[in-house]
């Protein structure tokens, strides 16, 4: 079918989206464009299994990669040279924001799980905010931190702080996106369901939440 | 309204970008993956050849690299340079990445990989990581070092992205029937690579990030100054470049040895069976061993890796390394020559690379005996006998695994037959090439450092070692001529393409070979297979030469009747 196969391929670009950045908003697709014409059959959407498998696995390798850097402090911090560095107090209180959001975002699936769509909106946008909350409070930690002239380069508790917490913050940042992604994207016509896209997003970011509690131990006990 | 079977589309893009740029289809992503690698080996077999000519005539003058005597950092950014296009972009992308992508879901019965879009991101990540680990031999070596870091951390990456999808496919989108007792070896050792890949690659990235923080930064988290008093005097030169590039090269192609080497595995399993025409000897225990090597793999370089805080300056523990493979390779070499014995062999060219993976590996990990001793190690040998050792076991043999599968699947790919002839004549060469280059290289390193003997009988034994530096060259060159050989054969089979007759040249059992040759864009078309047996039944019945998975009972007995 040539006729079609133009459609598709536009379909396949607005379908598989890059969640990376790549190709932005594009216009709807015109959908009497001939690829619903009957002598195809549709089916339903996929199994979703593959989307759990995935953010699990996605999840042991991310838990892999800290364990890397935690093992190097562990080694590392038996040299001479290491100067604790102190958790800032803002930190803390971030931390409780952190888990507020967690908290929020659970409430949001159960409303989403329930029908009230409303409810689910507007709780998710609470939990994307306070995601953002979290990050401006931990730069403004650095900014702490650096005026009282500690920086990456000072010794090597200071850059494995800044290691941590910035690694940390990079990944909630993928969660914050990931958020936003799921509240504005359209579920008509997508693989997924919202309910699917809501809990596997949730998996991760409890798991960022659990990671922090997890580094915010490490660097409190291992200074 | 596009149709879904299970999340891809019908028909191939129509445009040319979506095609071929940002293609997302794994058969188009696992070709690119092979091209990938083509340009690779080429390259850094031509780069071998100049280092093996700089080392026996050095007076020679080798275009854009003349001035090499001079400059220890040059000589040691070429060997870093082929080196590293080797082991990532042939070693580690042809068997896993390429074959993988393109093989692993027609064998599971599945129309695409599970996340065709992360699929074509790691694969432009890793082309970018190519682009990368070349610009940085145009650069001067301190930027040079950086530049190959990003590199390398991009190449993690890429490896992690795709092996998260190797995964996921691999668990959740068999089809109807192919249980995991059934899934043919192949993808037992794509599926355990990516697992193993997933582990490593994370760490690997750590350990990028760091270093990388640490050269451009400022960050402390490995220390330059104790790695420098940690060497020994003779190694360190001016700044220690070249040891430090060295070592970079090894903390991770350490790693890679396992990543490298399981698929292959993989791969000579299930054509050893599929030419002796009998099932593998040993099935469930060859995917214990497959299993083995991962675990062990991991374990062995992850202790390393997190015993040192992943320092990667830390000293070679290439001992345990060897040693700890000992055990199931002997099971796989045991199946494999189980599967060869009293077999009716059909002598093919795939069996022949097969038969030459299997001595390769054997010949290659009898050195890796006296490696494994570390006294031995450092008390007997030089590093022309490690360069020997793994040259044979891992990359000669990888490589050998690589193009028994380019023969056995290039009808699948592209619908025609590589020639038996000349592949048979490229075969006899390149084999006796490969062990007149590195066997001499294990006899050079005992020459070399001698230390049990005095002096004067060191010093004789050391000017013995020319002519045999001189042979192993020009078996080098007459090698590497040799692949001419293969180029062509390629190149006359690729303009035949499509027009091979028949699905199954090979009468092989597993699902690939159930849909026409080449594969069709939806591979399996609306509808999909439903499997019904193991993947390695030959000769199970009366009469029956081999029974296909997909093949449902009743018309396997029509047919054989």
């Amino acid at each position: 079918m040539p006729g079609t196969s133009t459609v598709q391929d536009i379909e396949l670009i607005v379908e598989k989206k890059p969640s990376n950045g790549g190709g932005g908003d594009l216009p709807p697709v015109d959908r009497d464009g001939g690829g619903d014409d009957g002598k195809r059959p549709r089916r339903g959407k996929p199994s979703p299994k593959r989307y759990y498998t995935g953010m699990a696995l996605g999840i042991v390798s991310i838990l892999m990669f800290f364990m890397a850097l935690a093992s190097a402090f562990l080694v590392r911090r038996g040299s001479g040279d290491w100067v604790p560095v102190h958790i800032p107090m803002l930190m803390w209180i971030n931390t409780l924001v952190l888990l507020t959001s967690s908290a929020t975002l659970e409430i949001s699936r159960n409303r989403l799980a329930k029908g009230q769509l409303d409810g689910y909106k507007n709780l998710w946008l609470v939990t994307t905010v306070l995601g953002v909350l979290f990050l401006i409070g931990q730069v403004v930690a650095w900014r702490m931190l650096a005026a009282q002239g500690i920086y990456l380069a000072s010794n090597p508790a200071s850059s494995f702080f800044y290691i941590f917490t910035g690694a940390h913050a990079l990944h909630l940042l993928g969660g914050v996106a990931a958020l936003l992604y799921v509240a504005k994207r359209n579920f008509d016509e997508a693989q997924i369901t919202r309910s699917v896209a809501a809990e596997v997003t949730s998996h991760y970011w409890h798991f960022m939440d659990a990671l922090w509690l997890f580094l915010l131990a490490l660097l409190y006990l291992g200074k | 309204m596009v149709t879904y079977d299970d999340g891809s589309p019908h028909s191939a893009p129509a445009s040319l970008w979506g095609r071929y740029v940002f293609a997302l289809h794994h058969k188009t992503i696992g070709l690119q993956y092979l091209w990938l690698a083509l340009a690779s080996v080429l390259v850094g077999m031509v780069l071998s050849t100049l280092l093996r000519v700089q080392s026996s005539w050095p007076d020679t003058a080798i275009p854009f690299l003349t001035n090499l005597q001079h400059t220890p950092e040059r000589y040691a950014a070429i060997r870093l340079l082929h080196g590293s296009l080797m082991v990532f972009f042939v070693l580690t992308a042809a068997p896993q990445l390429g074959f993988g992508n393109y093989l692993l879901p027609l064998q599971i019965g599945a129309s695409e990989m599970a996340f065709p879009t992360l699929n074509m991101v790691s694969l432009w990540t890793t082309v970018a990581s190519l682009g990368g680990i070349t610009a940085s031999f145009f650069t001067a070596p301190e930027t040079g070092v950086n530049v190959w870091l990003a590199s390398a951390a991009l190449f993690s990456l890429g490896a992690l992205l795709s092996a998260l999808n190797f995964t996921v496919t691999t668990i959740d989108l068999r089809t109807e029937g192919m249980t995991l007792p059934r899934l043919p070896v192949t993808v037992w050792a794509w599926f355990l690579n990516a697992i193993l890949s997933m582990l490593i690659f994370s760490v690997l990235l750590a350990g990028c990030a760091s270093l990388l923080s640490d050269r451009l930064l400022g960050s402390q988290f490995f220390s330059f100054a104790s790695f420098l008093a940690a060497q020994p005097q003779n190694l360190v030169r001016q700044g220690s470049l070249p040891v430090l590039w060295q070592r970079l090269f090894w903390y991770f192609a350490q790693a890679e040895v396992y990543v490298a080497m399981l698929p292959c595995f993989g791969i000579i399993t299930h054509l050893v069976a599929t030419f002796s025409r009998k099932p593998v000897w040993k099935e469930r225990l060859v995917v214990l061993a497959l299993c083995g090597v991962g675990l062990m793999g991991f374990c062995v370089w992850g202790y390393h890796m997190f015993a040192t805080g992943m320092n990667p300056y830390a000293p070679l523990v290439f001992a345990v390394l060897a040693s700890s493979l000992g055990v199931p390779a002997a099971f796989l070499l045991a199946s494999w020559l189980g599967t060869l014995w009293d077999a009716r062999l059909q002598l093919s060219c795939a069996l022949l690379f097969s038969i030459g993976f299997v001595s390769l590996f054997i010949a290659g990990g009898l050195s890796g005996i006296f490696l494994a001793r570390h006294d031995l190690r450092s008390a007997a040998v030089s590093e022309d006998f490690v360069i020997g050792h793994f040259h044979l076991v891992m990359g000669v043999a990888a490589t050998f695994a690589i193009l028994a599968a380019l023969f056995f699947w290039f009808p699948k790919m592209f619908g025609s037959r590589l020639n038996e002839t000349l592949g048979k004549v490229h075969f006899w060469a390149t084999f006796a090439g490969v062990y007149l280059i590195f066997m001499p290289m294990h006899w050079l390193g005992l020459l070399t450092q001698s230390n049990l003997l005095p002096d004067a009988s060191r010093a004789n034994l050391a000017a013995a070692g020319g002519p045999i530096r001189t042979l192993v060259t020009v078996a080098t060159i007459g090698t590497v001529a040799a692949q001419i050989l293969f180029v062509v054969n390629f190149l006359q089979a690729f303009l035949r393409r499509g027009t091979l007759q028949g699905n199954n040249p090979w009468r092989a059992t597993t699902l690939e070979w159930s849909v026409p040759s080449p594969a069709p864009f939806n591979n399996f078309g609306a509808g999909k297979p439903t499997v019904y047996r193991g993947a390695y039944e030959f000769h199970t019945g009366e009469g029956n030469d081999f029974a296909p998975q997909h093949l449902a009972p009743e018309l396997l007995a029509q047919q054989y009747r």
